[in-house]
């Protein structure tokens, strides 16, 4: 079945499929925030430059709460938020991320001011932070997989293609913040995460396909409708391919390092919007015994 | 411990909106927003064309996935398994609402509070009244008018049905009128797939 013969009910009372609707933009650029601040933060961590750590947690800090914070309804009781550990995802990101700007601001202190202080206590925050950067990194991904309801984001692919963004979009940043000797000696690692990113692209085109109505939907609708030039000439294009063919051709050119920074950081955001855009509720099909082949 | 549950009976429902309406008045729900649906479906060609009403509700589910997901604590299963929304709590993140399956959750825009019935921003006395339960921002559903089960009445909706396409009762009572039609007509929950175990179901 093509994209054209599927029901999209909208907001009429028909059966059919409905679009996500509930978590609109501003959620999408909250989580972009989120996963290139920490990203950005965790590699520049390993790399010891200050000037990545205070843009990856300026990023966490302020975009994603005021993206947040515009998305939801009462943003008076938002602490609320970080009360259910135990069960919601929300909860257990939000603490990652209190953890990681808590832990990376005192790392960043004790690396600036601390000349005396033991390295011990240098290492010791700057593991509690980037281990709350990696729950910062992924958080979403699996708060997405978690919902059974939109069955494209219902998939284990989810966190890890976070997980992946977060971290190449954070190098291909830190690459820029850094000297371009070092810059040039990071691009195999680079390459090696855009990699890594096709192959998760193409692990999320084929679960889609091939799973529930729902996801099959949902890549149809990727590949088949309006949304499929941003994810074929952003997300794909730009944001994976130009960048691995720049870095392996020229690794140690300023300009190459450039544009695969923009590409990167372009096609994250372009997947980040489409992935809330594609998603959608599957129609209640199953409860209609009368209709035929049911 | 009770377990209120409701049956559909699809070979019965009209597809009158008798019982949206009933919602909508109980609840002093405002424009746009519905704690129950009557969607339609038609299917064959003709002259074997036919259409068949689905009415739709929250389906309080046993292993309900918006309180797995509640951040904040706010949605939460009572005694009688009615999963109910507590807005003290709720922050408005949707996260419930992304992960019900059915879509049965909705958000109270504070502009859902302004326009009034009428479109006309004036809001009638009724109105004004009825509008006094909510806080904008959080999100709201079907409570299988908890006031009224309270008061051991049916919900409005099942009360206004008039050819009781609508059964209302506790399912851990095998004599109870929605037990004793979910057995003798094979009653099947929506979308059994998704494993969040409703405690709607519907026979034909």
């Amino acid at each position: 079945m093509a994209i054209a013969d599927r029901v999209f009910s909208g907001d009429t009372l028909r059966v059919g499929y409905r679009f996500q609707r509930h978590w609109d933009n501003s959620m999408a650029y909250a989580f972009y925030c989120c996963e290139v601040g920490a990203g950005l933060f965790f590699v520049s961590l390993l790399l010891d430059n200050l000037a990545g750590m205070v843009l990856g947690l300026l990023l966490v800090s302020t975009g994603k709460p005021y993206f947040h914070l515009t998305h939801m309804g009462v943003p008076m009781k938002s602490w609320r938020a970080m009360l259910r550990p135990d069960r919601s995802w929300i909860s257990r990101g939000l603490l990652g991320l209190m953890g990681m700007v808590g832990f990376g601001v005192l790392a960043l202190l004790v690396m600036v001011f601390g000349e005396g202080n033991s390295p011990t206590e240098l290492w010791g925050l700057k593991l509690l932070a980037g281990g709350c950067a990696l729950v910062c990194a992924t958080y979403q991904g699996f708060a997405m997989s978690h919902s059974s309801a939109i069955a494209i984001w219902n998939s284990a692919i989810m966190p890890l293609s976070s997980l992946l963004y977060a971290l190449s979009s954070g190098l291909a940043l830190a690459m820029l913040l850094l000297p371009a000797d070092t810059a040039a000696g990071l691009a195999p690692i680079l390459l090696l995460l855009l990699l890594g990113l096709a192959l998760v692209q193409l692990m999320f085109l084929h679960a889609g396909w091939h799973g529930g109505p729902g996801a099959r939907t949902s890549i149809e609708l990727l590949l088949q409708t309006f949304y499929a030039r941003w994810y074929l000439g952003v997300t794909v294009t730009a944001g994976i391919a130009l960048p691995a063919l720049l870095t392996w051709a020229a690794p140690t050119s300023i300009l190459a390092q450039l544009l695969s920074g923009i590409g990167v950081l372009a096609g994250f955001f372009a997947w980040r919007l489409l992935i809330f855009k594609i998603g959608v509720y599957e129609p209640i099909m199953t409860m209609n015994p009368f209709a035929p082949g049911r | 411990m009770a377990r209120m549950g409701m049956v559909f009976d699809l070979k019965t429902c009209i597809g009158c909106n008798a019982c949206v309406v009933a919602c909508k008045q109980e609840n002093s729900l405002p424009d746009g927003v519905f704690f129950t649906k009557t969607l339609s479906e038609e299917y064959g060609v003709f002259p074997l064309a036919n259409r068949v009403y689905i009415p739709t509700i929250c389906n309080h589910c046993d292993d309900a996935p918006c309180e797995k997901v509640c951040p904040s604590g706010a949605t939460y299963t009572r005694h009688d398994g009615i999963v109910m929304v507590d807005d003290a709590k709720c922050i408005g993140c949707s996260s419930c609402a992304v992960a019900c399956p059915y879509d049965q959750r909705t958000t109270m825009d504070a502009d859902n509070f302004l326009k009034g019935l009428f479109g006309t921003g004036e809001i009638t006395p009724f109105e004004k009244e009825g509008y006094a339960r909510y806080t904008p921002g959080t999100v709201t559903k079907c409570d299988f008018c908890s006031q009224r089960v309270d008061a051991n009445l049916d919900p409005a909706c099942v009360v206004t049905c008039p050819t009781n396409a609508r059964i209302f009762g506790d399912l851990d009572d095998p004599h109870s009128a929605p037990s004793k039609m979910i057995r003798e007509r094979n009653g099947r929950p929506p979308m059994p797939e998704k494993n969040t175990r409703p405690k709607v179901y519907y026979v034909n």
